[in-house]
């Protein structure tokens, strides 16, 4: 397999939203978690995972902690591959300037060659 | 090559749509649990784009009376075959 | 994360102050100072200018991203307020000996950081 030293480790893919599951916050946990010893990072928002990236997220009703400052930290943790699964947002009828953070739109064409290229996937 | 793995029917639940778009065109998908229902003749044609390459664990199928049910172009395979295509498989990931 | 079981009490002029099992506050807005002060004497630290800038830069990241920093975050937050010479490990290490950013969190009143072992 070839690796290239950029895009060869962890690939992280988040296919929830927040507050309606705990998927989301745990991913974001493995991430920070591998960030914090050294791994590269990549995070994919895939369906409805795009929603973990809405701005104005508000506490939720029982007083959950939303994801948005989290997210905003991720840089801190010096993850900046941050991917979009492009099919994810149109199906919710949002486009890329509806989201909080700077990202990188993938179409499903290219979306497979990122899990081929990273040295692991985890799903969440 | 990946080996791509599915636990959740084609009728319920979206993530084979999720599996698909990660699928580079050496991949293989493996139907597990209550994914193997997509193994059904009705249900097989979500897959066509994967034909050929589209397993479904035996075990599942057994346990939920759909052995003999399965469309001619799966391939059933038991747990020693779910590891051998894991060992042939440069990594595992699971659509859940 | 942030415990909620009271373990034990940090006494200071007969106020008590609630402690998890690991010595952090319980409550982030009861910190100050003196709560500061007296966590530092625990660790056996005596705080001085240097101690309390990193302390600053940990209440800022706390109140910004809702978590307290493992060590390498917290290494580019100070980089980042206080300059390249001091956002380096080495730095940490002397001030907040054993696990900087562990120690330095709880004398800042944090939570322990969740993304550290």
């Amino acid at each position: 397999m070839q690796e290239s030293p950029d895009d060869s480790d962890l690939l992280v893919i988040l296919r929830h939203g927040p507050h309606g599951s705990s998927w989301l916050r745990e991913g974001l946990d493995a991430a920070l978690v591998a960030a914090a010893f050294g791994r590269c990072v990549s995070l994919l928002f895939m369906g409805e995972g795009v929603t973990a990236l809405m701005p104005e997220q508000q506490v939720g009703p029982l007083g959950q902690k939303g994801t948005a400052a989290t997210l905003e930290m991720l840089e801190m943790y010096d993850i900046e591959t941050l991917l979009v699964d492009e099919q994810g947002l149109s199906d919710l009828g949002l486009s890329r300037d509806d989201l909080m953070l700077e990202v990188e739109c993938v179409s499903s064409e290219v979306l497979a060659s990122f899990l081929s290229e990273h040295r692991l996937v985890l799903t969440f | 090559m990946l080996l791509h793995v599915v636990n959740r029917s084609p009728a319920t639940s979206r993530v084979y749509q999720q599996a698909l778009s990660g699928m580079s065109s050496e991949d293989r998908l493996l139907l597990i649990e209550d994914g193997v229902q997509g193994a059904l003749p009705q249900l097989v044609r979500y897959y066509a784009e994967v034909e050929g390459r589209l397993f479904a664990l035996k075990e599942d199928l057994e346990s939920r009376g759909l052995l003999g049910r399965c469309d001619a172009s799966v391939q059933v395979v038991d747990v020693d075959g779910f590891v051998e295509l894991t060992e042939e498989a440069e990594r595992t990931v699971s659509w859940y | 994360m942030a415990s909620t079981e009271i373990y034990r009490y940090l006494i200071i002029n007969q106020q008590h102050y609630r402690l998890d099992p690991e010595g952090y506050l319980i409550d982030i807005k009861e910190w100050t100072s003196e709560v500061a002060e007296a966590l530092a004497k625990e660790e056996g630290i005596t705080l001085t200018a240097e101690h309390w800038e990193i302390l600053h830069v940990l209440r800022d990241f706390y109140a910004r991203y809702e978590m307290a920093p493992a060590m390498r975050p917290l290494v580019k937050a100070v980089a980042q307020s206080l300059g390249p010479k001091k956002g380096r490990s080495i730095h940490l290490m002397h001030l907040f000996p054993g696990s900087p950013a562990k120690v330095a969190a709880r004398l800042a009143g944090l939570p322990k950081p969740t993304h550290c072992l």
